[in-house]
């Protein structure tokens, strides 16, 4: 699905370049759950910024389902991450006066989808999340662990290919944070590829494979062993 | 992204700031309401001012002495401009009166004088002229009866009072039979006009006196020529024969046989339809001029309240991006904004213009002058609408734009 080869990024700031990414190489295929971890400024969010097309490499090779990026123009760009890509953030980014059903809505108003085939779509989003109930509430009346549910919801509306997650857990407290990676663990076991970027532990122990960046580089690409599988979000978290 | 969905999503948007919506709109709202008022105005001003010329007479031509400047239809005989100048004279009146297009013709000189009545008196304007004025000018005799050319033959002293000079002087009393004293000259009243209101260039009708032009001439200004000669065309289709026909008379009998060198000028209704058309048309885009200065300053609000809206959602922004909207789709949804409240604002400004226009016209009816009209031009309302949704467009793209090329990952960053 995804393969990415001697990918570097570089930045100017302040008239300086800096090497967020110094060359990496590696392959995710369709339906790994990959974390990626690393210390600050090891270029993990710069590496997720790529592989979800909101950025381009400076040098190297990205493809992603047979698609190499450096052939896509913008606009196709916005298409498939619009038609494959899920994306789910920190901040859950919800409009907050906007009730659930408006929040979960936003991609399929980007897409080809037939409008009358919307609130199918929207309605078993939100219930693969269990907020069938707040449908109609406002996002900035939820509970942290329920706005991050709304988000999941938003980015699987579309039936992406791939869903990528930038510290999902980040802003919420350890019984949240234990209910959304339980709707990971499960959206893996459905099949969907997901890429997790996270600087917690036990928040990568529910994938299956282990991506640690240091200075822009892999130092590190195996699959985990030591899982906690056994464990529910609230007990690992705890 | 289809339409209805930049459209809902627009809405929605304006919905979530339903008080800043409001607000940002009012600019536009007094803006498009002075445009509406201000042009439902000019329009009733400029009717009023040109229903009077029209209200004149018809088929009218006017002689005036002294020649023009032959370029423009517009500029002004010497005569206009306070020189005496004594070309046009009986015979010429006489000579014009022959002309077989010609249905009628009148003469006539004016001059500012005090009327007395007993112990009430008043400055006026009078009018010496013959018989056939009444006719010409449309003034109609509320009592009594007008002087007649033997009125004029005899030199008899009868004047024909305006209705309101009638009420100053002799109040509820029967005017009829009454002596006056004009310019020191005893009249004896024959004649009341019914109300005519303002004439043409403000002249006040109801405030006239008119006397026979042979007692005007010779008792009272001492003079033997005319400040106009007035001439009815038998129809409307003669009038430019009739013109051409005057001009030739008068270079025959005033000797001209160079056309540059005319000793008077002949001017049409057509010509002070159009000199007050351009006039009252000047006037309207003076008033809309002004109207537009807070259009702009509205249009301004607009843009630096969608400048703030812009900011605040950066993250939306960010976040509509990474889940596919393209630049195109951003841009169409800000200035889809900026269109709505704008529009939403002209519509608004039109209902509450156009109420404004209708009290308007109830106070100014009643205070002001009678033939004052309700004039609200559709294409004032037209324009109104276009013209807040153009500004919508216009200052709502910088913002837009600003939006459209926001990027993603920044935006999503933003705090």
């Amino acid at each position: 699905m995804i393969s990415v080869k001697n990918l570097a990024k570089e930045y100017l700031v302040d008239e300086t370049a800096t090497k967020a990414l110094r060359g990496i190489s590696f392959d995710i295929d369709e339906g790994e759950f990959v974390a990626v971890m690393g210390p600050s400024g090891s270029g993990k969010s710069t590496l997720l910024h790529i592989l979800s097309f909101l950025d381009r490499p400076t040098v190297g090779s990205y493809t992603f389902l047979g698609k190499s990026i450096q052939d896509l123009s913008d606009q196709e760009l916005a298409h498939i991450r619009n038609q494959e890509m899920g994306f789910i953030f920190q901040a859950f980014n919800l409009l907050s006066r906007s009730s659930v059903y408006q929040n979960v809505e936003i991609p399929l108003l980007y897409s080809d989808l037939p409008v009358r085939e919307r609130r199918p779509r929207i309605l078993s989003a939100v219930a693969s999340v269990g907020l069938s109930e707040k449908l109609g509430t406002e996002a900035g009346r939820l509970s942290g662990g329920q706005k991050q549910r709304v988000a999941i919801a938003r980015a699987l509306v579309n039936e992406p290919a791939i869903v990528f997650a930038d510290e999902p857990t980040g802003n919420l407290d350890s019984e949240s944070g234990g209910e959304v990676m339980e709707i990971f663990e499960k959206l893996h076991n459905q099949g969907r590829t997901i890429v997790l970027v996270t600087h917690e532990t036990y928040t990568s122990e529910f994938a299956r494979r282990l991506i640690r960046l240091k200075d822009g580089l892999i130092e590190v690409d195996e699959p985990i062993v030591k899982r906690h599988r056994h464990l529910n979000g609230e007990k690992l978290f705890k | 992204m289809k339409f209805q969905d930049v459209a809902k999503t627009s809405v929605e948007a304006l919905k979530r700031n339903k008080t800043r919506s409001i607000l940002t709109m009012l600019g536009i709202i007094i803006g498009i309401a002075s445009v509406i008022l201000l042009m439902s105005l000019g329009q009733s001003a400029q009717n009023l001012i040109l229903n009077q010329v029209q209200g004149t007479g018809s088929n009218l031509i006017f002689v005036i002495p002294g020649g023009t400047d032959k370029g423009s239809r517009f500029s002004s005989p010497a005569s206009v401009q306070g020189i005496v100048i004594k070309t046009l004279i009986q015979d010429d009146l006489d000579a014009l009166k022959r002309e077989p297009t010609i249905a009628k013709a009148s003469a006539e000189v004016r001059g500012q004088a005090k009327i007395v009545y007993q112990n009430n008196d008043s400055t006026v304007t009078f009018d010496g002229t013959n018989a056939d004025f009444f006719s010409i000018r449309n003034f109609t005799i509320a009592r009594g009866a007008a002087f007649t050319d033997s009125d004029l033959n005899s030199f008899n002293r009868v004047a024909v009072l305006g209705s309101e000079i009638s009420k100053t002087l002799f109040g509820e009393l029967d005017p009829i039979g009454k002596t006056i004293r004009l310019k020191d000259v005893s009249f004896r009243v024959v004649g009341v006009l019914d109300a005519k209101g303002l004439g043409p260039f403000g002249i006040d009708q109801d405030n006239l006196v008119l006397v026979p032009i042979t007692v005007a001439q010779r008792q009272m200004l001492g003079i033997n020529y005319f400040n106009v000669i007035t001439v009815e065309a038998s129809d409307a289709y003669t009038i430019d024969f009739t013109k051409a026909r005057i001009i030739s008379v008068l270079r025959q009998d005033h000797r001209i046989t160079d056309p540059h060198k005319d000793d008077f000028t002949i001017r049409t209704q057509e010509d002070a339809l159009a000199l007050l058309g351009n006039i009252t048309s000047i006037m309207k885009l003076f008033l809309i001029s002004i109207a537009c200065i807070s259009l702009i300053v509205g249009g301004i609000g607009i843009m630096n309240i969608m400048l703030v809206s812009v900011v605040e959602r950066t993250r939306e922004i960010g976040l509509r991006k990474a889940v596919g909207a393209t630049n195109n789709d951003i841009l169409q949804q800000f200035l889809f904004e900026a269109v709505m409240l704008t529009f939403a604002g002209g519509v608004i400004g039109i209902v509450i213009g156009s109420g404004l226009s209708v009290l308007a016209y109830v106070v100014l009816s009643k205070l002001v002058s009678t033939g004052w009209t309700l004039s609200l031009p559709i294409s004032a309302v037209i324009l109104a609408a276009g013209v807040s949704s153009l500004i919508g467009l216009v200052f709502g793209i910088y913002p837009a734009r600003k939006a459209a090329i926001a990027n993603p990952i920044d935006s999503l960053r933003y705090e």
